[in-house]
C-alpha cells in the first residue's frame, strides 16, 4: 500500500511538497495505477517513462477478482503476460462467488497455461471464496520442465490430482495445501518428486488418512492442520525440527527422528496432558513447546522425565476457569531446567520458585485480577535472569499495522476495553515500581482504534 | 460543520459533548473540530498525541482544500458502527457513498490538491477515494490528454512511444 513507503519516501519528497496544481508525485500515480484494470493501466503507460515503470512494476501477475474475468472482460492474456517478468502468479479469491455469480472458472486454465512457464518462482492459487466449484488443477502444466524452477506452491480450495507423469518439482521448497482433495497415494508420489522441500503445511486436506511423508533430506518443517480424517502420519523425512500439528490425538505419530525435533506446537484437546506424560520421552531434545489446548479433561500429571532443553514454553488453555495451572507450571519448571521464555495466555497461579534462566515473560490477557497482579510481582522478583516482560492487556490477537482497516484486534466490547484500562492501571500501581531498570517491561494496551469504536 | 475560528474546547454534536481540537491552515485559518473526526487523519492523531496549545499546525495545507478534507472526516467519523446487515446500516453506507460522490465533484486541480493532503494528512479512505477519482477520469483518455491534463512531459523518444502503442495494441485489441 501507498502508506507503507511513506516513510521512504518522505525525504525525497520535501521539494515537491507545495500542495497546489493539478501535478502529482510518482508514488501517487502508482497508487492511481495500481486502482486502474490492467488494460486501462496498460495505456496509461504510454504517458511517459515514468508511467511506463509503474507500469512495468507490477511486480508479480495479481489478478484482482476484477481482472481475472469473473466479470468477462478479458483480454488477450498470451501478450499480455509477456510484460511481466513473470516470475509468480497469484490469484485469491476471497469474496463469495457461486456458479451463478459469474464465476468464470473456465478461465483459469487458460490463464495458468500462459503463466506457468520455465522461470515461474511462485504459484498462488487461492480459491477460498468460489463456493461450490470444484476446480480441478491442470496438473499437466508442469510436464515438460515446466515447473523445475517453481519454488513456491500454494494451493487451496481445489482438486489436486498429480500423475507420475507431472514431472518434478526439483527447485520447490516450500508447499502449502488447503482444503485441496489429493489421495494419499497421490500425495506421497508427488512428495517423492519434491527432493528439496524444506516445509510442507497441510491444512483442512479431509483426504487424506495416512500421511506418508518419503525420505525427504531437506525438509525441516510439517504443519498438518484440521485434517478431519486422518488416521497416521508416517515420516521418514530425517532432518524433521519443527512439527505443528492440530488434529485429534488419536492420530498414530510415527515420525522416522522424532528424538531430533526442537520445535513443536500442538494444538488438541488433552495436550498439555499428553506433553506431560509421553513427549518426555518420545521429544526428549524440544527446545520450543507450544501447547494450545481447547479443554482439558484431567489435571496434568508431573513430568515423567526433564526437558533438559527447553527454552521457550507457551501454554495455551482456554477459559479453564478449574484447570489447576499452578501444579502444571510447578511440573514444567521443575523439568525444565533451560528454560528462557515462558507465555501464557491463561494464567491463574503459578509457582514460588526461583527461575534461573528465565529471561522472557509474556502473558497475553492480563487482567486486573488480584493473582495475575501477585504473579506479575512474584516473577518481578524472582525470576534474575529477567530481560522482558510483556502483559498484555489486548487478549492477544493482530495489532493495528500501519492503519491497516483489517489487521486490528479491535477489542469491540465497552467492558473489555475498561477492564484493560484497569489493567493498566495496576501495573503502573503495583508492578512498574518493582521492575528493576535491566529489564524491559512491555504493556500492550488497547489501540486508539480500539478505544475510538467505543467513544 | 467545520466552523471557523474558534478555541479548543467542548462542544455539543448529536445530543453528546464531545472533545475538539484546532487545525490551523498554511494561511492561518483556524478549525474546530471533533477529535473522533480529526483523529481520521493519523498525521493530527500523531499530533494530538504529543500534545500542545494553540491549535494544531498544518503548513502544507490551504484552508480551502482543508475545509474539504475536513467535510470527509466529520461525516465519516459520524457514522456509528450499526449492527451489520441491518437496514439502517445499508442505509447508511448508501448515504456515504452519495456524499462521497458529491465530494468529488471537484475541478481537476482541487482533486489534485485533496490528494497531496490527504496524502500528507495520512486520511487512508479520502487517499483512496480521490486516487480512485483520478483513475476514472483517465481510463479513458488517451496518453497525450492525460499528459495535458497533468502537464507531464512526454520523455519518450517517438520510436519508443512507437513501440508501446504497437504493443498495447496487439495486447488489447
Amino acid at each position: 500500500g501507498i502508506t507503507t513507503s511513506r516513510n521512504k519516501r518522505r525525504a525525497s519528497r520535501n521539494q515537491q511538497d507545495k500542495i497546489s496544481g493539478p501535478s502529482l508525485p510518482m508514488d501517487i500515480w502508482c497508487h492511481i495505477h495500481s486502482l486502474m484494470p490492467m488494460r486501462d493501466a496498460a495505456q496509461v503507460a504510454c504517458v511517459s517513462r515514468a508511467f511506463a515503470r509503474s507500469w512495468r512494476g507490477r511486480p508479480n501477475l495479481t489478478f484482482s477478482e476484477e481482472t481475472f474475468g469473473l466479470n468477462e472482460n478479458t483480454c488477450q492474456k498470451d501478450k499480455l503476460v509477456r510484460y511481466f517478468t513473470n516470475k509468480a502468479f497469484n490469484l485469491e479469491v476471497y469474496a463469495s462467488y457461486d456458479e451463478k455469480n459469474n464465476c468464470h472458472l473456465e478461465h483459469l486454465d487458460s490463464w495458468l497455461q500462459i503463466a506457468v512457464k520455465p522461470g515461474i518462482e511462485e504459484l498462488i492459487l487461492s480459491l477460498f471464496g468460489i463456493i461450490g466449484a470444484k476446480y480441478n488443477f491442470p496438473c499437466s502444466l508442469f510436464a515438460d520442465g515446466a515447473g523445475e524452477s517453481l519454488q513456491y506452491l500454494f494451493l487451496a480450495s481445489c482438486e489436486f490430482h498429480p500423475t507420475t507423469k507431472f514431472g518434478c518439482l526439483k527447485s520447490l521448497t516450500r508447499l502449502q495445501l488447503y482444503m485441496v482433495h489429493i489421495a494419499d497415494g497421490e500425495l506421497e508420489c508427488f512428495l517423492a518428486g519434491c527432493v528439496v522441500v524444506e516445509s510442507l503445511d497441510l491444512r483442512y486436506c479431509s483426504e487424506i488418512i495416512c500421511l506418508k511423508i518419503p525420505c525427504l533430506q531437506r525438509l525441516s518443517f510439517l504443519e498438518v492442520s484440521t485434517c478431519s480424517n486422518l488416521e497416521a502420519i508416517e515420516s521418514k523425512a530425517p532432518n524433521l525440527s519443527s512439527f505443528d500439528f492440530a488434529g485429534d490425538l488419536d492420530v498414530k505419530l510415527s515420525l522416522g527422528n522424532s528424538p531430533q525435533i526442537k520445535k513443536l506446537r500442538m494444538r488438541c484437546k488433552d495436550a498439555t496432558y499428553y506433553a506431560c506424560t509421553e513427549l518426555p520421552s518420545k521429544m526428549p531434545n524440544l527446545e520450543s513447546l507450544t501447547i494450545d489446548s481447547p479443554t482439558e479433561t484431567v489435571n496434568a500429571p508431573m513430568l515423567s522425565s526433564q526437558f533438559l532443553h527447553l527454552k521457550f514454553l507457551a501454554i495455551i488453555v482456554l477459559d479453564e476457569m478449574d484447570y489447576d495451572f499452578l501444579s502444571l507450571g510447578s511440573s514444567f519448571f521443575d523439568a525444565s531446567p533451560s528454560l528462557e521464555t515462558f507465555f501464557d495466555a491463561s494464567l491463574q497461579m503459578m509457582p514460588r520458585h526461583h527461575h534461573d534462566k528465565l529471561k522472557r515473560v509474556d502473558i497475553t490477557n492480563f487482567t486486573s485480577a488480584r493473582t495475575l497482579v501477585e504473579l506479575a510481582c512474584h516473577i518481578v522478583e524472582s525470576a534474575k535472569s529477567l530481560v522482558r516482560l510483556t502483559l498484555d492487556t489486548t487478549k492477544g490477537g493482530p495489532r493495528c499495522f500501519g492503519g491497516n482497516p483489517y489487521s486490528c484486534s479491535l477489542i469491540r466490547s465497552r467492558d473489555a476495553i475498561l477492564e484493560a484500562e484497569r489493567a493498566v492501571q495496576a501495573v503502573e500501581m503495583y508492578i512498574k515500581p518493582k521492575v528493576s531498570s535491566t529489564v524491559e517491561l512491555n504493556v500492550v494496551e488497547p489501540c486508539n482504534r480500539c478505544r475510538a469504536t467505543e467513544l | 460543520m467545520a466552523a471557523a475560528d474558534s478555541c479548543d474546547g467542548i462542544s455539543t454534536s448529536g445530543g453528546g459533548w464531545e472533545k475538539t481540537v484546532t487545525l490551523v491552515s498554511s494561511d492561518d485559518a483556524r478549525f474546530e473540530v471533533r477529535e473522533a473526526a480529526a483523529s481520521l487523519s493519523q498525521t493530527v492523531r500523531r499530533m494530538i498525541r504529543a500534545g500542545g496549545d494553540g491549535g494544531i499546525p498544518l503548513p502544507k495545507v490551504d484552508a480551502r482544500t482543508l475545509s474539504t478534507v475536513l467535510e470527509y472526516c466529520n461525516k465519516h467519523a459520524a457514522v456509528p458502527a450499526p449492527a451489520p446487515e441491518s437496514s439502517s446500516a445499508e442505509a447508511a453506507a448508501v448515504d456515504l457513498e452519495w456524499f462521497d460522490k458529491e465530494l468529488m465533484h471537484v475541478d481537476l486541480a482541487t482533486l489534485c490538491s485533496l490528494i497531496r493532503a490527504a496524502d500528507y494528512l495520512e486520511v487512508a479512505g479520502l487517499l483512496d477515494l480521490t486516487c480512485k477519482t483520478v483513475a476514472d477520469m483517465i481510463k479513458s483518455k488517451t496518453a497525450e490528454e492525460i499528459r495535458q491534463m497533468f502537464g507531464i512531459q512526454n520523455d519518450f523518444t517517438p520510436e519508443e512511444e512507437e513501440q508501446l502503442s504497437r504493443e498495447n495494441a496487439g495486447v488489447f485489441e
